[in-house]
């Protein structure tokens, strides 16, 4: 290769002179990187020393003994609402719900979170800044930190698990807002606007049309996370069936921890398959 | 001693009032926050029935010089009177006020592309509409009356009910002078109006304009790339070079020096419409397309043939 160049009298250019393998930029990071993971192998101690191989298969096995007693009623004091199917049908729609309260307050709040709707004007701009951080702030806060915090006010139940996941949600489905807004063609804007428009009328004439479809489509993904991410609220004491699992594997019931498992994944795989679906169809 | 200021016999007459300009534009300047100084010093007056042309190399200034007359785009320093109004100094109501006597039609038509083109041209009336009308979507039925007699007079009703997206170029720009045409306007803007259209689609859609500006009695203020189409429509022409009016007059007193002054040394005219296409083959259907396109228009709008 570098005949090319010598054989011309030109200089060789650098990326030809180095050789990728041998240099010494490159191996530094690897080294320094197999030094982080050997650390932390130290730090963090993992010890798999009760995990051998046959008890390993023996409680993969356990988990897939279904125990299909928590379908129904087990005693006289349990009710339908106490079965497995139940819960499960509750912590889909505490997803929903959860769902639905945030777009409530994310719509609104995403306009003034939406760059080209706020700028113009030093107040606006103002009010765009403080919605955009307070969106970054609220998204910052993970799910089950937010619902640990809501088992004060609430207790422990679905009014703290959905109002946990809701708050959670405005911060992101906000984000997510504003950017579809902030996304639109300003020509029809300018356009409504040379017409003698007011301000409504240009976002209900110009704004509205471009935006539909893609709230409709990031609504229905946020709604598909939420019904995935409802299940793990009940962990942290957020309801649903989360708590039935956890008290399941407490209990060391691994044929109903089992159970409860693949019901979920069914309902994860079907939510993730029809959003994937109607999202497409509105592109 | 008493007939000091008088001269004999004859009595002078008082001088006619005459008609104020449609828009008088005084020392007007623009600077963008980047910095960039768009518009330097710009003074004219724009007469009523005047079909004005602008031209320029991009970035001369012509599109903002343009938003500055409706203010789409706030003017740094001087002023913009529109029939009087200084529109500079209007609040937010009266300047919509101002804004739905001038229609505005742009380069990329700037339709609402997932609406219908009936409601891209309704929105024409939006300065006329309260709030409630626009949110209920409940125009005055002489809305939606004018709505379809200015999609015949361009010649698109049968595509009322599309998505204006679905539309071609020439199409969509004739919503876009429907739309205009619906606010009743006294001055019509066209920023670069033709520039997305290929030749013959081009004189359509200035054709219309043409139309407007003659039958209408509407006062147009069009930027234009082609001075071919600024020689052929306009009735004044003003040329822009960085910010400032480079030239300022009939169409035909731009000679060679003072194209070479406007674009550039290096510039060369180019002609559009029949003829330009190099090859024999592409030339004759260019010409074609326009006939066909010419024949189609001049029979709606009555003009006489060329």
């Amino acid at each position: 290769m570098a005949e090319y160049f010598t054989s011309r009298g030109l200089p060789v250019p650098p990326e030809l002179q180095r050789n990728p393998l041998t240099e010494w930029r490159r191996l530094l990071v690897v080294a320094a990187v197999l030094l982080v993971l050997y650390i932390g192998l130290q730090i963090t101690n993992i010890d798999t020393g009760r995990a051998n191989v046959q008890y390993v298969i023996n409680r993969i096995a356990l988990l897939f003994q279904w125990d299909f007693s928590i379908m129904s009623p087990r005693d006289e004091f349990e009710t339908f609402r106490d079965t497995a199917w139940w819960k499960m049908i509750e912590t889909i729609f505490l997803g929903i719900m959860a769902t639905a309260f945030a777009v409530v307050v994310s719509i609104p709040l995403s306009f003034l979170g939406a760059r080209n709707i706020m700028t113009g004007n030093p107040i606006t701009a103002a009010i765009y800044a403080v919605v955009r951080v307070m969106f970054t702030i609220i998204r910052s806060i993970d799910v089950l930190i937010v619902v640990i915090v809501l088992l004060a006010i609430f207790g422990p139940g679905n009014a703290a698990g959905v109002f946990g996941l809701a708050f959670h949600n405005i911060g992101v489905m906000g984000k997510l807002y504003s950017e579809a807004i902030e996304g639109i063609d300003a020509g029809p804007l300018e356009a409504i606007t040379a017409t003698g428009a007011n301000r409504l009328q240009v976002i209900w004439t110009a704004v509205l049309p471009q935006i539909t479809n893609p709230f409709i489509s990031f609504t229905i993904y946020r709604l598909d996370t939420n019904v995935r991410l409802a299940p793990i609220l009940g962990l942290v004491g957020g309801g649903g069936i989360g708590l039935d699992l956890f008290q399941a594997i407490n209990l060391s019931q691994y044929g109903a921890a089992g159970l409860i498992i693949f019901m979920i994944v069914v309902v994860v795989a079907t939510m993730d398959f029809v959003s994937a679906q109607i999202r497409k169809r509105l592109v | 001693m008493k007939a000091a200021g008088n001269t004999g016999g004859l009595r002078s007459f008082p001088r006619l009032p005459r008609m104020p300009p449609l828009v008088s534009i005084k020392d007007l300047v623009k600077t963008y926050p980047s910095g960039t100084r768009a518009l330097d010093g710009i003074t004219l007056d724009v007469q009523r029935g005047e079909f004005v042309v602008l031209i320029g190399l991009s970035g001369s200034g012509k599109s903002t010089l343009l938003r500055c007359i409706n203010r789409l785009v706030d003017p740094t320093s001087g002023t913009v009177a529109f029939d009087g109004i200084d529109v500079t100094a209007a609040d937010r109501v009266a300047m919509r006020h101002v804004r739905r006597r001038i229609g505005m039609i742009f380069q990329q038509f700037n339709l609402v592309r997932r609406s219908s083109v009936f409601s891209n041209v309704l929105a024409g009336r939006l300065g006329y509409m309260s709030t409630w009308r626009t949110i209920a979507s409940r125009p005055t039925s002489s809305d939606v009356a004018a709505a379809f007699e200015n999609l015949g007079r361009v010649g698109i009703a049968d595509r009322a009910f599309s998505r204006a997206d679905a539309l071609s170029g020439g199409q969509q720009q004739r919503v876009g002078i429907a739309r205009a045409l619906m606010q009743k306007p006294e001055l019509m803007l066209a920023d670069e109006p033709v520039a997305s259209l290929d030749p013959a689609t081009s004189h359509s859609v200035m054709k219309y304009l043409e139309e407007i500006n003659k039958k209408d009695g509407i006062t147009v203020v069009c930027s234009l790339h082609f001075l071919s189409l600024a020689r052929r429509y306009g009735t004044r022409v003003i040329a822009l070079k960085a910010g400032q009016v480079a030239f300022d007059g009939r169409p035909a007193a731009i000679d060679e020096r003072r194209f070479k002054d406007i674009y550039g040394e290096d510039a060369e005219e180019v002609e559009i419409g029949p003829g330009a296409a190099p090859g024999p083959s592409a030339a004759e259907a260019a010409a074609r397309a326009l006939a066909d396109d010419a024949e189609t228009a001049s029979a709606r709008l009555g003009l006489p043939d060329r």
